[in-house]
């Protein structure tokens, strides 16, 4: 997510004006700009370790380059794209993808919203001290999933939906192995878990931002809590609310790994290998490295299409 | 009628702060019961029906991440490598920053939003080539390996986060400085730097929590143990027949504990890293 809110910050109001000029005489006596000195740095840093594996990507994606079967690479012209396009496993691995973007999404703003909406509710009008220390308690308890690592969520997940001695299953009397017979489902949830404080926080501070005399007046006018939200803090909130689900989306797109990796493994079949788990699997599972350029090549075009338009727009 | 209505309110939202309580509560479920796991002896683990609370509280997977997971070793790896990423991050990325916020240059805007655009690219997709320049360079199985993955994915987000800082910094300060003699790196170092101290700790805070739970670098660069963070460490204890769940409980604590603190005594920091994006 990419700066969702610069209105709301001071320091980026302000009008750029001219650059800085020192009357220094270093600066006049060499010809080179002085930020290009300051940049520099970052900039060969980027063209090192960005700008040169993505020009090797593409160069690779034309290629057949499996370390496995011999170190020859092999121009192939469209070979790797032909066979991405014709794959079962690519267009399976898309439309599982597909799916945990649009429910994990969903999920993520619907609940987000809610929350937000209770929590700003809880914030603004608590009375007294008892009531201000639940409104903080409650928004703090939601930092644990946000500063909890993937890598650590996701066995806590496993541990909890464990079939024989998880909790969950012996709160409900049932014994369902989650993780196999309903994947998806379940990779989404404990997914959920873990990035649901991100939407809750933006858009809790969206909510919050919102002038206090607007809700005044509209509890003056004795609207019930339902018709405040839905008058007034969803329409006000209406820009935020659209640039985080498009940003969570991209993001759950292209991002979603170490939660899938740990508890499915992608599994079981293809059932959960999502579009990440498939390019590092065919480049370090499998070693081939063409197709998995190929991929690579896809999944990065797919961000830019959905991200780059966000990125400009909010910038 | 304004007594009934108010009324009315008080019991709506007594009810709604319990629905918030409820779901509070829940969202602490998964933590707490591996925290509570971590400390039942092993045979109370597999008990069934489960129980909530160890029937003996013990230490004893704490002890087994250090005496036989390499836990020591590889807390030692993570904290050089969030360093590590910390620092190349935040030099690389303030020096940058100010550049473009103060001393723009011909072609300086399409630079910029070429960096921010690489903040788009998949780190899945990303790994691939990376790995192989890092065999070329003879730097698989190092922590700069890993450093310098995490680093590049977090650039565009430091120089995100700390151009409108030092676009804030009143430019009389800066020039009065540069006519008092100053050179411009002087003038960074000693004006512009310590008035961008908040985002500095916000960025600190993203870049740290970022390389501590990295997961994606660390497992393609890293296969022997000597260059092995703890989150891949962790996954060495989920074998195709076996699962330690009690190191795993353990394991999956002492990760989370410096990441949880840091986010818990910064909260303030994170609100505004968040709403630029992380």
């Amino acid at each position: 997510m990419q700066l969702l809110n610069s209105r709301l910050d001071p320091a980026r109001s302000r009008p750029t004006g001219a650059p800085l000029r020192a009357p220094g005489r270093r600066s006049r006596r060499r010809g080179l700009p002085p930020g290009l000195g300051f940049t520099l740095p970052a900039c060969l840093f980027v063209l090192a370790f960005m700008a040169y594996p993505l020009a090797n990507l593409l160069y690779l994606s034309v290629h057949a380059y499996a370390p496995l079967r011999s170190d020859e690479v092999r121009f192939v012209g469209a070979e790797n794209y032909s066979w991405l396009l014709r794959s079962d496993e690519v267009r399976e691995s898309l439309m599982v993808t597909l799916a945990f973007t649009v429910t994990s999404v969903a999920l993520e703003v619907v609940l987000g919203l809610a929350l937000a909406t209770l929590l700003a509710r809880q914030l603004i009008e608590a009375r007294g001290r008892l009531g201000r220390l639940l409104a903080k308690l409650c928004s703090s308890v939601f930092i644990l999933p946000f500063a909890a690592p993937a890598v650590a969520a996701a066995i806590a997940w496993k541990m909890l939906l464990h079939p024989q001695f998880g909790p969950v299953n012996a709160a409900l009397g049932v014994e369902i192995a989650w993780f196999t017979d309903y994947p998806l489902p379940a990779v989404v949830v404990a997914d959920a878990w873990k990035t649901l404080p991100l939407v809750l926080f933006l858009l809790l501070a969206a909510i919050l931002s919102i002038e206090p005399e607007q809700f005044e007046a509209a509890q003056l006018d004795g609207a019930s809590f339902w018709q405040e939200t839905r008058y007034l803090t969803v329409p006000s909130i209406l820009p935020v609310l659209a640039v985080t689900t498009a940003f969570r989306a991209v993001d759950a797109f292209t991002k979603i790994f170490d939660t899938v990796y740990i508890t499915t493994g992608g599994g079981p079949g293809r059932d959960t290998q999502v579009f990440p788990l498939l390019i590092w699997k065919t480049a370090f599972s499998h070693l081939n490295f063409g197709q998995a350029a190929a991929l690579a090549v896809v999944a990065i075009v797919i961000a830019l299409v959905l991200g780059g338009p966000l990125l400009r727009r909010s910038s | 009628v304004s007594a009934v209505f108010s009324r009315r309110r008080a019991v709506g939202r007594s009810g709604l702060v319990l629905v918030l309580l409820l779901v509070a509560l829940a969202t602490l479920v998964p933590v707490a019961w591996m925290l509570l796991t971590s400390f039942k002896p092993e045979q109370a683990i597999y008990e069934v029906p489960p129980r909530w609370l160890p029937s003996r509280w013990t230490l004893e997977h704490y002890g087994a991440l250090f005496t036989r997971w390499g836990f020591g070793a590889m807390t030692i790896n993570s904290l050089i490598v969030a360093s590590g990423a910390v620092l190349v991050s935040t030099l690389l990325g303030a020096l940058a920053a100010y550049g473009f916020a103060r001393h723009p240059y011909r072609g300086s805007g399409t630079l910029l939003a070429l960096l921010l655009l690489t903040r788009m690219v998949t780190p899945a997709a990303l790994v691939v080539p990376l790995y192989l320049l890092m065999q070329t360079l003879d730097l698989l199985n190092t922590l700069t390996s890993i450093v310098i993955g995490i680093t590049i994915l977090n650039l565009p987000f430091v120089i995100w986060m700390l151009k409108p800082f030092f676009e804030s910094v009143p430019r009389e300060v800066e020039e009065a400085a540069a006519i008092d003699g100053l050179s411009l790196a002087r003038v960074f170092w000693q004006i512009a730097l310590p008035m961008a101290a908040p985002g500095l700790v916000t960025v600190l805070l993203f870049s740290f929590i970022g390389a501590w739970v990295d997961l994606l670098f660390g497992m393609s660069f890293a296969t022997t143990p000597e260059a092995m963070p703890l989150t891949v460490g962790l996954l060495q204890m989920q074998t195709g027949y076996k699962i330690y769940w009690g190191p795993l409980m353990a394991g999956g604590v002492y990760l989370t504990l410096p990441t949880f603190l840091l986010a818990f005594a910064l909260q303030r920091y994170l609100l505004r890293g968040l709403r630029l994006g992380y």
